[in-house]
C-alpha cells in the first residue's frame, strides 16, 4: 500500500535526475501515473472483500515535550499514516484519471510548451502530493502534503517563464490560497491546542468529551478549517486564484488543478465535517448558506465575459459547490447518510472539468482567438471536437442532479438555492457549447475560416476518455449501490421523481439557452460581453483601490521607516555622540579650579534646594 | 589529555553503543576545540607570509578545512549526545578570575548542540561563499574564522561574563569585515552595526550585572545567575526587558532592525550567510536561555510583549519586501521573517512551542543565510541589484532559479523543507496562550507570501529585460554552498529525526536533530505545562 505513495515520488526523483527530453518526460509521468493507478485498482479490488480500511503508520515527527500535565500535550507526534478506504480509491481513480487524460492530451497539443521536463517532473510531485494529502489521516500530515501540493500548483500555473503577463497573474496563484492554506493550518493548529491530537480516529470520538472543550473553540475551529477546504474548492470569493490563470496558464496546468483540487478538498471537506458539525448548527448554516452562494454566484460571473477557459471554470466552481453544499447539508440533517453523495457529485465533475478546458483551449488555439464571440462552426469544422465538448458541459450540468435527489428537497429553500444553481450552470455550459459550436465563424484580420482544422486524433481520445469518464461515474452516483459502496451505509433510493425533477431543472437551463441562442445571439453575446467588460472594469477599480489605500500606505510606511525615520534617528544619535563628544574633549582643555569652585557651589544649592530643612 | 583523545585512543564514551560514531573519541576539552581552534588557525593564516598574494589560495583552503574538521568533530559529538540528559553535556569548568567569580565554564545541552550544528554548517557555506574574494585574502579570512570562534563561543558559554565577552567580541569582525569588503554603502552599515549591537551589548551587561549583584555578587555562573530563586518579580520584569532589548538587536526585532538591511544588501555574501545564518540566532538563544528557562514569572509578564514584537517583525519585514526596489533590500527583509516565528514560540511558552523555536532557531538559520546568499549571488551574477532592471532571468539561471525558489517556500514554512516541522510545532503550541500572536504572524506570513511571488515574478519569470547586463548562472562553488544550504533544509525538514533502518528504530549516521534538541527543553519548559482541566464544557 504505500507503493501507491512512493510511486509517484519515485517518478518524479528520476525526472529530475536524469530525463531531459519531452518524450521520455513525458513518458515517464505517464508511466508514474499508469502504476499508481494500476496500485489503486489493486487496492480497490483488496478492499471490495473488506470493509477494513488498509492502514500503515509511520513515524515523522515523536518527541517528549512535557513531564506532567494532560496526558495529551505530553509529547508531540507526527505520524505518516496511511489510510486506504472506499472513499481514497474512488477518488484516487478520479485524480488518475484526469491526470491520464491531461498528460495524454499534453504529450499531442502542448508541444509548444516550454520545459517540457519540468512540466512532468511537476506533474508526477503533484500526483504524489495528491495521494499522499487522500491517504492521510493526521491532519499534521494533511497539511504537509496539501501545502506540497499548492506549491506545485504554483509552479504549474506560473510553468510559462517567458511570459510577463502568466508571472504576473501566477502570483495571486501563490499567495492567495496560501492565505487559506494558512486559514487550515491555523485551524488545525486551534484544535491541537484544545485537544493535543492530530489523528481523525482518535479526535472524533473526544470532541464533547475532552476535558475543558468549549463550543467557542469548535466554532473557531470550524470556520478556519473550511476556509482552507475552501480555498482549494474555489469558492466564491477565493476563486480568483483559478480564473486569473485562465488564459495565460498552460491549459494541461490549469485543467489538472482546478480537477485534482476539486476531488481533494471535497474528500477533505466529508472527513472533516464531524469536527465542523460538532460546532454549533449555526455555524453549519452559516458554511451551508456560504456554499450556496458561490454555487449561485459561480455561474451567474461565468454568464459575463466570453473568455470559455474562464467560463468553463466558473461552472466547475459552481457545480462542485452544490456538492460542497451537499456535504454539508447531510451532516446537518440528523441521521441522514446522503453527505457522500455530495462527494461523488465532485468525483464525476472533476473529469469533466478538465475535459471541457482542454477542449476548448484546442478549439481557442484552431480558432486563434481567446474570445467566445469571435468562435463558431466548431460543429461543421471540429466536429469531434464539439461532441466533446458537449458531453463535458452535460456532464458539469447534470453532475450535481444525483446529489440533489438524494438528499435535498424541492420544496426547501436551500433546494431553492441550488436548483437555481443548477440552472445556472445547465444554461452556461450550454451557451459554450451553442456558441462555440453553432454560431458562424467569420474571417478576422490574418484569420481564415477555411483554415480551422479538427484537433489531432490523438489527443481527441484522450478528451473523450475524460468526459466519458465522467459521465460513467455521473450515472454510477445515482445509483446507491455506489454510495454504500464509498462511505459503507445503506442509502434509500430517491424516487423516480426526484431524479427527473432535478434533471429537468438543467435540461430546462438547456431549452433556456437555446431559445435564447436561436431568438438573438448577437445581443447575447454582445450583453456578456458588455457585462465582462463591466466586471472587469470593476475588478481592475477594486483592486486598484485596494493598492491604492491599504497596500500603498502600508509600503509607504515600512519604507520611511527604513528609508527616512532610522536614517534620521540614526543620524541624530550620531549628531548627539559627536556632540556629547565635542564637549568631553573641549572640557579637558578647561582650567580646572575655576570649574571645581562652580560644580561646587551649583551642588551645595541643588541639594539645599531638594533638601528642604538644610539651610535652617 | 586532549591529544590522546583525539588521536582516538580509548576513552570512555558516554554513549550508548548501537549510535553510530559512539566511542570513535572523546574528549573533554571538545567544545574548547570548537572555539579555539578557529582562533588558531585564524593567528596562522595572520602570520603566515604571503608576498604578493601568492598563497591565497593556501589561506582559502586553511579556512574551508578548519571548518571542514570542526563540522566533523561536531558530527560526532552530535551522535554522542545523551539526549535523555537534560543537564549540558561536553561540560568544561575551569576557574578564571576568582575574585569576580568569573568562570572558564563551557557546556551545551540540546538547543546548545542544535545551535553549533548550525554554526559549523554556516562556518563552511561562509568559506564557500567567500572564495571569490582577492583582495587582503588573508585578512579577510583571519576575521572570518575569528567571527565564526566568538560565535561558537557564546553559543556554549555557560558563565555570563565569558558569554558577554564572546557577545561583544562577535561584532567586532563583522564590522571590519563589512567597512574592509563591502559595498559602496559599507560604512553606515558598519557602523550601525556597531551601533545597534553595541545597545544590545549595553542592554545584557545591564541585566548580568543586575543579576550578578542580586544573587550576591559571587559568580557569573549560568547555574548561580539563571536558576537563582531569589530574584523579585520586578527585578525578573526588567533584566527580562534589557534581555528582550539584548536579543531584538541581534536577531533582529521591529523597530530595532535598522541595521539589518542594509548590512545584508552592502556586506560581502560570506560574511551575509554568518550574519542571517548563525550570529543573529544567538538573540533568541539568548531569550530561551536567559529569559524563558530562567525567568518563568517575567517570561509570563512579558510574553504579550514578545508576541507583539514577533508579530510586527513578521508583518514589517513582508510589508518592507514589497516595496523594495533592490533585490539584496529584500533577501534582507524575508530574513527577518524566520525571526520572528522563533520569537513567536519563546512567547507563547508551552513546552511544544518553545521545542519549536528551538527548531526554528536552526531551520530559520539555515533559511535566512539561504535567502539572503541566492538574492546577493544573483545580483552578482546579474550584474544588478536593481528589479527594475532584472527580469525574465529563469531560464538564463536555472539553478538560481531553484535556489531562490527553495529559499522563498523555506522563508514561508513549506513542507518537506526543515522550516515546516518548526513551523508546525510553533503554531501549535502558540495558539493555546497567544492566539492573537498566533493568527497576526500568519497574516504577516501570508502577506510574506505575495512578497516572495511578487519577488520571484519580477525577477525569474516574465519577459527579459533587453536593457539589462549579461548573465551568468551559479558557478560551482556557489552552487555548492547554496546546495549545501537548500541540502540541509531538505534534509531535516524530510527526515527530522533521522533515517532509520527499515522496519527498526535504529538511526543510520543521523541520530536525528529533533532528538537532539529536545534534550534539556522538557526541563526548561516544565514552569510552563499547564494544568489539566477540569471535565466538563463551559459554553
Amino acid at each position: 500500500m504505500p507503493l501507491i505513495v512512493i510511486t509517484p515520488l519515485t517518478a518524479f526523483v528520476i525526472a529530475i535526475t536524469s530525463v531531459r527530453t519531452r518524450r521520455s518526460s513525458a513518458n515517464l509521468a505517464m508511466f508514474g501515473v499508469v502504476v499508481t493507478l494500476a496500485l489503486t485498482l489493486l487496492a480497490g479490488w483488496g478492499l471490495a472483500k473488506t470493509k477494513t480500511p488498509f492502514l500503515h503508520a509511520y513515524q515523522y515527527i515523536n518527541m517528549p515535550v512535557a513531564f506532567s500535565g494532560p496526558v495529551n500535550f505530553q509529547s508531540f507526534a507526527v505520524d505518516i499514516v496511511l489510510r486506504v478506504d472506499h472513499i481514497t480509491v474512488a477518488a484516487l481513480v478520479a485524480i488518475e484519471l484526469c491526470m491520464l487524460g491531461v498528460l495524454g492530451w499534453h504529450q499531442v497539443m502542448g508541444r509548444s510548451e516550454p520545459g517540457p521536463a519540468r512540466f512532468h517532473a511537476l506533474i508526477s510531485l503533484l500526483l504524489f502530493a495528491c495521494v499522499a494529502a487522500l491517504v492521510s489521516w493526521d491532519l499534521a500530515e494533511l497539511f504537509a502534503f496539501w501545502g506540497l501540493a499548492g506549491a506545485v500548483t504554483y509552479l504549474l500555473l506560473a510553468h510559462r517563464w517567458g511570459s510577463d503577463e502568466a508571472a504576473i497573474r501566477a502570483r495571486v496563484a501563490l499567495a492567495l490560497p496560501f492565505v487559506t492554506d494558512l486559514s487550515l493550518l491555523c485551524g488545525i493548529a486551534w484544535l491541537y491546542s484544545r485537544y493535543g491530537l492530530q489523528n481523525l480516529t482518535t479526535l472524533v470520538p473526544i470532541l464533547h468529551t475532552n476535558p475543558g472543550w468549549t463550543e467557542r473553540s469548535l466554532v473557531v475551529a470550524a470556520i478556519l478549517l473550511f476556509i482552507g477546504v475552501a480555498g482549494r474548492l474555489a469558492l466564491w470569493p477565493l476563486h480568483s486564484w483559478l480564473t486569473r490563470n485562465a488564459v495565460t496558464a498552460p491549459p494541461a496546468a490549469l485543467a489538472l488543478v482546478q480537477a485534482v483540487w476539486s476531488v481533494i478538498a471535497i474528500v477533505v471537506l466529508y472527513r472533516l465535517m464531524p469536527i465542523i458539525a460538532a460546532s454549533n448548527a449555526q455555524t453549519v448554516k452559516a458554511l451551508l448558506y456560504a456554499c450556496g452562494v458561490t454555487a449561485i454566484v459561480a455561474p451567474l460571473l461565468a454568464l459575463v465575459g466570453n473568455e470559455p477557459r474562464r467560463i468553463i471554470t466558473l461552472l466547475g466552481v459552481g457545480a462542485t459547490a452544490v456538492g460542497a453544499a451537499v456535504v454539508i447539508h447531510g451532516f446537518r440533517v440528523p441521521n441522514a447518510t446522503f453527505a457522500i453523495a455530495g462527494v461523488a457529485c465532485v468525483l464525476a465533475i472533476a473529469p469533466a472539468r478538465a475535459a471541457g478546458v482542454l477542449v476548448v483551449s484546442a478549439i481557442a488555439s484552431a480558432m486563434r482567438t481567446d474570445n467566445m464571440a469571435e468562435m463558431g462552426e466548431a460543429w461543421t469544422r471540429m466536429r469531434v471536437s464539439a461532441i466533446a465538448l458537449l458531453i463535458s458541459v452535460v456532464v458539469l450540468a447534470l453532475g450535481a442532479s444525483g446529489a440533489l435527489a438524494f438528499g435535498v428537497s424541492s420544496r426547501s429553500l436551500l433546494g431553492l438555492a441550488l436548483g437555481e444553481a443548477l440552472l445556472l450552470v445547465s444554461i452556461g455550459g450550454v451557451r459554450v457549447f451553442l456558441t462555440i459550436a453553432l454560431s458562424p465563424l467569420r474571417r478576422r484580420r490574418t484569420f481564415e475560416p477555411d483554415r480551422v482544422r479538427e484537433a489531432p486524433q490523438a489527443s481527441l481520445t484522450w478528451l473523450f476518455l475524460l468526459g466519458v469518464g465522467g459521465l460513467a461515474i455521473f450515472v454510477a452516483s445515482l445509483v446507491p449501490a455506489w454510495l454504500r459502496f464509498l462511505d459503507g451505509n445503506r442509502h434509500p433510493t430517491p424516487s423516480v421523481g426526484a431524479y427527473v425533477l432535478w434533471v429537468l431543472v438543467a435540461l430546462i437551463g438547456f431549452a433556456a439557452i437555446g431559445i435564447a441562442y436561436f431568438r438573438n445571439r448577437e445581443g447575447a453575446l454582445r450583453a456578456a460581453a458588455l457585462a465582462g467588460a463591466w466586471f472587469a472594469r470593476l475588478g481592475y477599480a477594486s483592486s486598484r483601490g485596494f493598492a491604492r489605500f491599504i497596500v500603498a500606505p502600508a509600503t509607504e510606511i515600512a519604507v520611511r521607516i527604513g528609508d527616512r525615520w532610522i536614517p534620521a534617528g540614526d543620524a541624530g544619535v550620531g549628531s548627539a555622540l559627536e556632540t556629547t563628544g565635542r564637549f568631553a574633549v573641549a572640557g579637558t582643555r578647561l582650567p580646572v579650579l575655576p570649574i571645581v569652585v562652580a560644580l561646587a557651589v551649583v551642588l551645595t544649592l541643588a541639594v539645599g534646594l531638594a533638601s528642604p530643612g538644610v539651610f535652617k | 589529555m586532549m591529544w590522546l583523545g583525539i588521536a582516538g585512543l580509548a576513552l570512555p564514551s558516554p554513549s550508548p553503543a548501537a549510535v553510530p560514531g559512539a566511542n570513535i573519541f572523546s574528549s573533554p576539552l571538545l567544545l574548547s576545540v570548537l572555539v579555539w581552534v578557529p582562533v588558531i588557525m585564524a593567528v596562522a593564516i595572520a602570520i603566515l607570509p604571503n608576498p604578493r598574494g601568492r598563497f591565497d589560495v593556501l589561506m582559502k583552503q586553511i579556512a574551508f578545512f578548519t571548518n571542514v574538521g570542526l563540522v566533523f568533530v561536531l558530527w560526532i559529538a552530535y551522535n554522542q549526545f545523551e539526549s535523555f540528559l537534560s543537564t549540558p553535556q561536553f561540560a568544561e569548568n575551569q576557574p578564571w578570575l576568582a575574585a569576580i567569580g568569573a568562570s572558564y565554564h563551557l557546556g551545551v545541552d540540546g538547543p546548545g548542540m542544535t545551535m553549533l550544528l548550525l554554526s559549523g554548517l554556516i562556518g563552511i557555506v561562509s568559506v564557500l561563499a567567500s572564495l571569490g574574494i582577492r583582495e587582503r585574502v588573508r585578512s579577510y579570512f583571519c576575521l572570518l574564522l575569528l567571527a565564526q570562534a566568538s560565535i561558537n563561543g557564546a553559543i556554549v558559554a555557560r558563565d555570563m561574563f565569558v558569554l558577554i565577552l564572546f557577545w561583544t567580541a562577535s561584532a567586532v569582525p563583522l564590522a571590519l569585515l563589512i567597512l574592509g569588503w563591502g559595498g559602496p554603502r559599507r560604512n553606515a552599515a558598519a557602523w550601525r552595526l556597531v551601533g545597534y549591537w553595541g545597545l544590545g551589548t549595553g542592554a545584557l551587561v545591564i541585566a548580568t550585572m543586575t543579576l550578578y549583584f542580586v544573587t550576591g555578587g559571587t559568580s557569573f555562573d549560568m547555574d548561580v545567575l539563571l536558576k537563582a530563586t531569589n530574584i523579585s518579580p520586578r527585578v525578573q520584569v526588567i533584566v527580562g526587558l534589557l534581555l528582550i532589548v539584548a536579543a531584538a538587536t541581534r536577531l533582529p526585532l521591529f523597530p530595532f532592525h535598522g541595521w539589518a538591511r542594509d548590512l545584508y544588501a552592502e556586506a560581502p555574501i560570506g560574511v551575509t550567510v554568518v550574519v542571517a545564518g548563525s550570529a543573529t540566532r544567538l538573540g533568541a538563544y539568548l531569550l530561551l536561555r536567559g529569559l524563558v528557562a530562567a525567568e518563568p514569572a517575567a517570561a509570563q509578564v512579558l510574553a504579550p510583549l514578545m508576541a507583539a514584537l514577533a508579530a510586527l517583525t513578521v508583518g514589517y519585514a513582508a510589508v518592507a519586501a514589497l516595496r523594495m526596489a533592490d533585490i539584496r533590500h529584500s533577501g534582507g527583509y524575508l530574513a527577518m521573517i524566520p525571526g520572528g516565528v522563533t520569537v513567536l514560540g519563546l512567547a507563547a511558552l508551552s513546552p511544544l512551542s518553545i521545542a519549536g523555536a528551538v527548531l526554528s532557531l536552526f531551520a530559520g538559520g539555515l533559511a535566512a543565510a539561504l535567502i539572503v546568499g541566492v538574492c546577493a549571488t544573483l545580483a552578482e551574477r546579474a550584474q544588478s541589484r536593481s528589479l527594475l532592471v532584472l527580469g525574465g532571468l529563469a531560464p538564463r539561471m536555472p539553478i538560481l532559479t531553484w535556489l531562490l525558489i527553495i529559499g522563498g517556500l523555506a522563508v514561508l514554512g513549506v513542507p518537506l523543507l526543515a522550516t515546516f516541522p518548526a513551523l508546525l510545532m510553533t503554531f501549535f503550541g502558540s495558539f493555546k496562550n497567544q492566539p492573537i500572536g498566533a493568527f497576526a504572524v500568519a497574516a504577516g506570513l501570508a502577506v510574506a507570501a505575495v512578497a516572495i511571488a511578487m519577488l520571484l515574478r519580477r525577477v525569474l519569470f516574465g519577459v527579459p529585460n533587453p536593457d539589462a547586463p549579461g548573465v551568468s548562472d551559479a558557478s560551482l562553488g556557489e552552487s555548492w554552498y547554496l546546495g549545501l544550504l537548500a541540502g540541509a533544509l531538505l534534509w531535516i525538514g524530510i527526515f527530522p529525526t533521522g533515517p532509520k533502518l527499515p522496519g527498526t528504530d535504529a538511526p543510520i549516521f543521523d541520530p536525528g536533530l529533533i532528538k537532539t534538541m529536545s534534550a534539556g527543553v522538557s526541563e526548561m519548559a516544565s514552569p510552563y505545562v499547564m494544568a489539566t482541566p477540569t471535565p466538563g464544557a463551559t459554553k
